[in-house]
């Protein structure tokens, strides 16, 4: 089925692009399929692979900094967190993705 | 085999000021780009989700994808908010009215 | 005295349903809007408060009591009801 197709193409595509940053896929792979299953929808809606945890806001250079995967524009809020914003993607030697917290940039 | 080959890929009147060309040496997507006078040859597939460079927006060094708007520098592939994910770059010359790129060094053995 | 739930949701977001679980499972009366499934002006409007709310696009966004928190964090829920046993 051209969805599970698709969603094996960003897992290929997004792992290139993570791990040089120092993340891999979340070991939670309920989560992963979740998330990557709503980026298809979103492309497939809205022309990109946007992620699913955050608002488009309709201007084109706010949206692109949403695209998955997200983390060169957000790095030292996720570094702070080992984990991106929706979990899709953990710092490397994370084994627990569960007991990560998800705060917003501006808390410590 | 020794050495890294230089292959033609164009007449050099083909490549303009500020006018990326898409050229694909032994079946390698490689954009090539005059820009200030100077060539550079680049990957012509991006680091986010390959698509192609050729299409994207070059202002001074820096070539905008046009797909998700990752911005690479020309001369040395990196993109510029995340350096470490650079696409690959070739060296490139010009020859008795030919552009050539330097492939990498092909690695099957023997 | 009675919580006053509100979540800013993205029915794409699995986070978002963890924070409505959250407060299900406590039996918090809360109200809610997925904010991506709403249209037109609906959706303007919502996304425009919980941006304001927040002060960026991440979701989910809870109200608690009048105090605003992002991202789903127990932690936060649980100082900010008050009607839980
Ligand atoms: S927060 Fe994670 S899943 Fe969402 S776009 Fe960024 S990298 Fe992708
Ligand atoms: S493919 Fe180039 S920015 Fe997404």
């Amino acid at each position: 089925m051209a969805v599970a197709e698709r969603k094996d193409a960003l897992r290929f595509l997004f792992g290139k692009v993570v791990d040089p940053l120092g993340f891999k896929f979340t070991p939670d792979e309920e989560l992963a399929d979740f998330l990557l299953q709503q980026e298809v929808k979103l492309e497939r809606e809205h022309g990109a692979p946007y992620c699913p945890c955050q608002g488009r806001s309709g201007a084109r250079d706010e949206d692109m900094r949403i695209v998955c995967p997200c983390i060169p524009f957000h790095r030292a809020h996720f570094d702070k967190m080992r984990r991106c914003w929706c979990g899709l993607f953990v710092h490397k030697d994370v084994t627990d993705p569960d007991s990560l917290p998800q705060f917003p940039p501006d808390e410590a | 085999m020794s050495g890294p080959a230089w292959v033609a890929v164009a007449d050099d009147v083909s490549i303009k000021e500020g006018v990326p060309l898409a050229v694909y040496p032994k079946g390698l997507a490689v954009l090539v780009i005059r820009q200030h006078g100077e060539l550079f040859a680049i990957a012509n597939k991006c680091a986010h989700m390959a698509c192609p460079l050729k299409a994207g927006r070059l202002d001074g060094y820096v070539i905008t994808c046009p797909c998700h708007d990752w911005r690479f520098d020309i001369r040395d592939g990196a993109f510029l908010d995340a350096p470490e994910l650079a696409i690959s770059t070739y060296a490139v010359k010009e020859k008795d009215g030919k552009v050539l790129v330097r492939l990498e060094e092909a690695r099957d053995g023997g | 005295m009675a919580d006053e739930v509100f979540l800013y949701t993205l029915s794409t977001c699995p986070w978002c349903r963890k924070a409505k679980q959250w407060f299900t499972e406590r039996g918090v009366a809360f109200e809610a809007v997925d904010v991506d499934l709403l249209s037109g002006q609906e959706q303007e409007a919502a996304a425009e408060k919980a941006h304001q709310l927040s002060g960026g696009r991440r979701f989910p966004v809870a109200v608690i009591n009048g105090e605003v928190v992002v991202g789903f964090n127990p932690e936060r829920y649980r100082e900010l009801v008050n009607g839980t046993g």
